[in-house]
């Protein structure tokens, strides 16, 4: 297999984007990519494009062949990738092996979503059709009750507390405070959302022992990222970062099923395979980009991907481990929490971030010294989930 | 009670819910139809207030139960104050409308 290189990131500001399509998004962030890595003129080989729903949220299809057509990258390869909320993931790692097998040399993976073109309730609907049909859905669970079942007994099980779930949000909004593309820029304390009489009602129950703060926003938003063999970086202006690893790993369609409900065997595994490709520990991580769709996630994710022990993440979050002058800063972008989650674009988007971080250009929430960065893309309730390792050469 | 069928492999014994045409424990291909028996004991819940499209109600309580004979599954919970590793007693019930249809699903109740 080649080396594959990322030699050009770009994205949009995620939020809620009424004057663009899922298309005009998508086309953006692919600009500023291809700007970003100076492609000038040269063919792209191959593109793909993660996104989820768009069949259902903007009754479009053949989204890969929009965006060929709208930004002339005739006869381009296209597709489009889907794989719940980690088609920005899977997306890039088609990407990646399309490079690393030879077939192709340069290639434009995007990822997007335009969740706010239809109403809370139907984009909630929309979402829980990854749910089981006849197990799940049938019930009305969504994707913050899985949360929430998983949640209750990981507390159970694991001593997190509604305080460190908080934590996490205030975090996170604080990271996102710093960083311009995110859907979210609003300080959050614990007062507000957890501790004064006010806090039921800043913060209510969305799903029993979640609450909205501890859910992501409904974002529209794209990225983009432009992929090469490692060899053809000295034909851009930009320093290499190579995809040093990568894994992918499923596990059952329901929680029920699942021996540990509170083990995400799906995280440990693709996270290991990443590490081991990569050939590093995850305490040679300097940075990582986790899937924080529920403050929850980052914990549970933190642990299964091997930074902490089971039941330790809580702790590191206390001690300010995973703050961006942390030992192992943990979603610098602010996350899906404050940076917004339009489906299809995160996996995108936290490669997206990665690079800017090991480049150096991460301007505010700059992790020093970072060269090796880790991301985590869960699909489903964990069911399907991606993960890369990126480093600096 | 009861539309849930769950399968139980008949190499292994294992109970799959919901099917799988591979057991998940042995991979085997071949089940005997089986349905939830006795009462079922509450595994996790959450009171869900942000419901989907489609269902008309402020808050809903669903829950993960395990039957006796290990069938596992997702219902909706008719009781006021959960904990966990409470008894259940279960019936089938309309849980939703799809597509203008009712839909039975597993409900469950305190157990006497």
């Amino acid at each position: 297999m080649r080396k594959v290189a990322i030699i050009g990131v770009g994205m949009i500001p995620f939020g809620r984007r009424d004057e663009d399509s899922l298309v005009d998004m998508l086309s953006y962030a692919a600009l500023n990519a291809m700007d970003d890595a100076g492609v000038g003129e040269r063919p792209i080989d191959a593109v793909y494009v993660g996104n989820m729903g768009a069949g259902l949220f903007n009754h479009q299809s053949a989204v890969a062949s929009a965006l060929v057509d709208r930004l002339n990258l005739f006869p381009a390869a296209a597709d489009t990738v889907e794989n719940g909320p980690a088609s920005g993931g899977s997306a890039i790692k088609n990407g990646v092996l399309a490079v690393a097998s030879g077939h192709s040399d340069l290639v434009l993976v995007a990822g997007g979503e335009k969740m706010r073109e239809v109403i809370g309730p139907r984009a909630t609907d929309i979402v829980a059709t990854m749910t089981h049909p006849q197990a799940e859905y049938i019930y009305g669970a969504t994707l913050p009750t899985m949360a929430g079942l998983f949640t209750r007994l990981y507390m159970k099980e694991c001593g997190v507390t509604s305080e460190h779930l908080a934590r996490v949000a205030i975090k996170n909004h604080r990271n996102g405070l710093l960083n311009p593309y995110a859907h979210i820029h609003a300080l959050i304390t614990m007062e507000g959302i957890l501790k004064s009489p006010h806090a039921v009602v800043n913060n209510p129950i969305v799903a029993d022992p979640i609450r909205l703060y501890d859910c992501c926003p409904v974002s529209d938003g794209a990225a983009a990222c432009l992929l090469c063999p490692a060899e053809m970086v000295g034909e851009f202006g930009k320093p290499a970062i190579v995809v040093a690893g990568f894994g992918q790993a499923t596990d059952t369609h329901t929680l029920q099923e699942r021996e540990d409900p509170t083990d995400l065997k799906a995280v440990r595994i693709a996270a290991q395979k990443a590490l081991e490709m990569a050939q590093l520990k995850p305490k040679d991580i300097d940075v990582a980009e986790l899937h924080d769709a529920f403050t929850i996630l980052e914990i549970a994710e933190s642990e299964h991907a091997g930074f902490f022990k089971k039941g330790a993440g809580a702790k590191a979050l206390d001690e300010g481990q995973t703050e961006i002058g942390g030992k192992l800063p943990i979603n610098p972008s602010g996350g899906l929490k404050a940076r917004g989650h339009p489906l299809g674009a995160t996996g995108v988007a936290q490669v997206v971030e990665l690079v800017w971080q090991l480049r150096g250009e991460a301007g505010e929430r700059q992790v020093k010294g970072a060269e090796k960065g880790f991301s985590l893309n869960f699909g489903g309730f964990g069911n399907n989930v991606v993960s890369f390792v990126l480093r600096r050469e | 009670m009861s539309e849930l069928v769950a399968c139980k492999c008949t190499n292994c014994g294992f109970v799959n819910y919901p099917k799988h045409d591979r057991c998940l424990n042995c991979r085997a291909r071949e089940f005997e139809e089986i349905t939830p028996s006795g009462e079922a004991t509450l595994i996790t819940y959450s009171e869900v207030c942000t419901l989907p499209w489609g269902i008309d109600e402020r808050c809903r309580m669903l829950g993960i139960v395990q039957f006796e004979n290990k069938v596992k599954a997702m219902g909706r919970l008719r009781v006021d104050k959960p904990r966990l590793g409470m008894r259940l007693k279960p019936s089938w019930e309309p849980v939703r409308v799809i597509g203008g249809e009712e839909v039975l699903g597993l409900t469950l109740r305190r157990a006497k």
